[in-house]
């Protein structure tokens, strides 16, 4: 399955996410794209669901967080002399049909952020949940001084050549914004570009929450990277 | 007095424990052994503290181990925070070293066209 897309590794962190994980990897592989699954210590079957014909499937001992998931992710996708990375969530909310928008956009730029708040829709999406994220967004823009519309979410792309200067030393949520930092820091071209995100029952059931927030502050500042 | 006999038998205690760790170096066991004679120290001459806490300004001899106590364990706190922070790093660093090596084990060929 050697398409055009191969040298784009698509890295999907799983944590027991074994209900939906089939059919969101199934659809990426099926666009040609390398998909890499970490299955981060689930206690379900998410490895086991993953496993489809080309797929390579890591699976962590022990949980470790997402943020260690996708740079375990993107270790292997580097080892794989990848060109590009994608970073794409396991629940189900995120779209195949953005990835070569966010590929386009590197073509003059080092990093692709996907943006819920750019135009497209965010299907499903609440009026608590968007003031929070819009809160998120704010606090995370004056934590990296970038100016972004959405700092949060897992939709990116990015070239592998500057993989070495974005490594993930968050384990667990905080990741997010240790990436916009270090995007601020290396002086990267940045992009956002507009993607869908699908809210299900399923993903917002997975989603972060305020309380949630105050963890990933507290990580973000007493876990020095 | 029983709270000497308590105090000095804990210290005595600490020492003994230190002096079964065999495997700390020299110096780690002199450190201990000076700090527990200057603990015992102060339990049988407390009043000796006090006339060092006035020296350096403070009224009571019972102050002054408090703010050295507390210092000290807030210098542990830290200490052991760092540590636990760089055996994480360590932890997910082998993790995921193991992770990459057993996929690439595992790593099923794709299915030929049948």
């Amino acid at each position: 399955m050697a398409g055009a897309n191969a040298d784009t590794y698509v890295v999907i962190a799983a944590f027991n996410e074994g209900k939906v994980i089939r059919g969101v990897v199934g659809e990426v592989a099926a666009a040609g794209y390398s998909v890499i699954v970490v299955d981060d210590g689930s206690r379900d079957d998410t490895a086991t669901a993953a496993r489809i014909a080309g797929v390579t499937v890591i699976r962590h001992p022990i949980n470790l967080g997402q943020g260690a998931s996708l740079q375990t992710g993107i270790d292997y996708a580097l080892r794989r002399k990848a060109q590009y990375i994608v970073t794409f969530d396991a629940d189900g909310q995120h779209s195949i049909e953005d990835i070569p928008d966010l590929i386009a956009a590197l073509s003059h730029a080092d990093i692709a952020l996907g943006s819920r708040f750019l135009g497209k829709d965010a299907v499903g999406v609440g009026a608590r949940r968007k003031a929070l994220l819009r809160t998120a967004t704010l606090v995370s823009n004056k934590l990296s001084g970038l100016k972004l519309t959405d700092a949060h979410c897992g939709l990116r792309a990015f070239r592998a050549s500057i993989a070495p200067q974005l490594r993930i030393t968050q384990d667990r949520m905080a990741h997010a914004s240790e990436l916009l930092r270090k995007i601020q820091r290396s002086a990267l071209r940045v992009v956002e570009v507009p993607v869908t995100i699908k809210y299900t029952d399923h993903s917002k059931q997975k989603g972060q929450g305020g309380f949630q927030a105050i963890r990933i502050l507290f990580d973000y500042f007493f876990r020095p990277s | 007095m029983i709270i000497r006999i308590l105090m000095l038998a804990g210290l005595a205690a600490i020492g003994w424990l230190v002096f079964l760790r065999r495997n700390r170096m020299p110096i780690h066991i002199v450190i201990v052994f000076g700090l527990l004679a200057a603990g015992g120290w102060a339990v049988l001459f407390p009043e000796q503290t006090d006339e060092i806490a006035n020296y350096v300004g403070v009224g009571r001899g019972v102050d002054l181990i408090t703010y050295i106590f507390e210092i000290a364990a807030l210098f542990t706190l830290v200490h052991y925070y760092t540590k636990f922070v760089e055996l994480q790093r360590q932890l997910t660093d082998l993790t995921r070293e193991m992770a990459i090596l057993r996929a690439d084990v595992e790593r099923t060929p794709p299915t030929p066209p049948e």
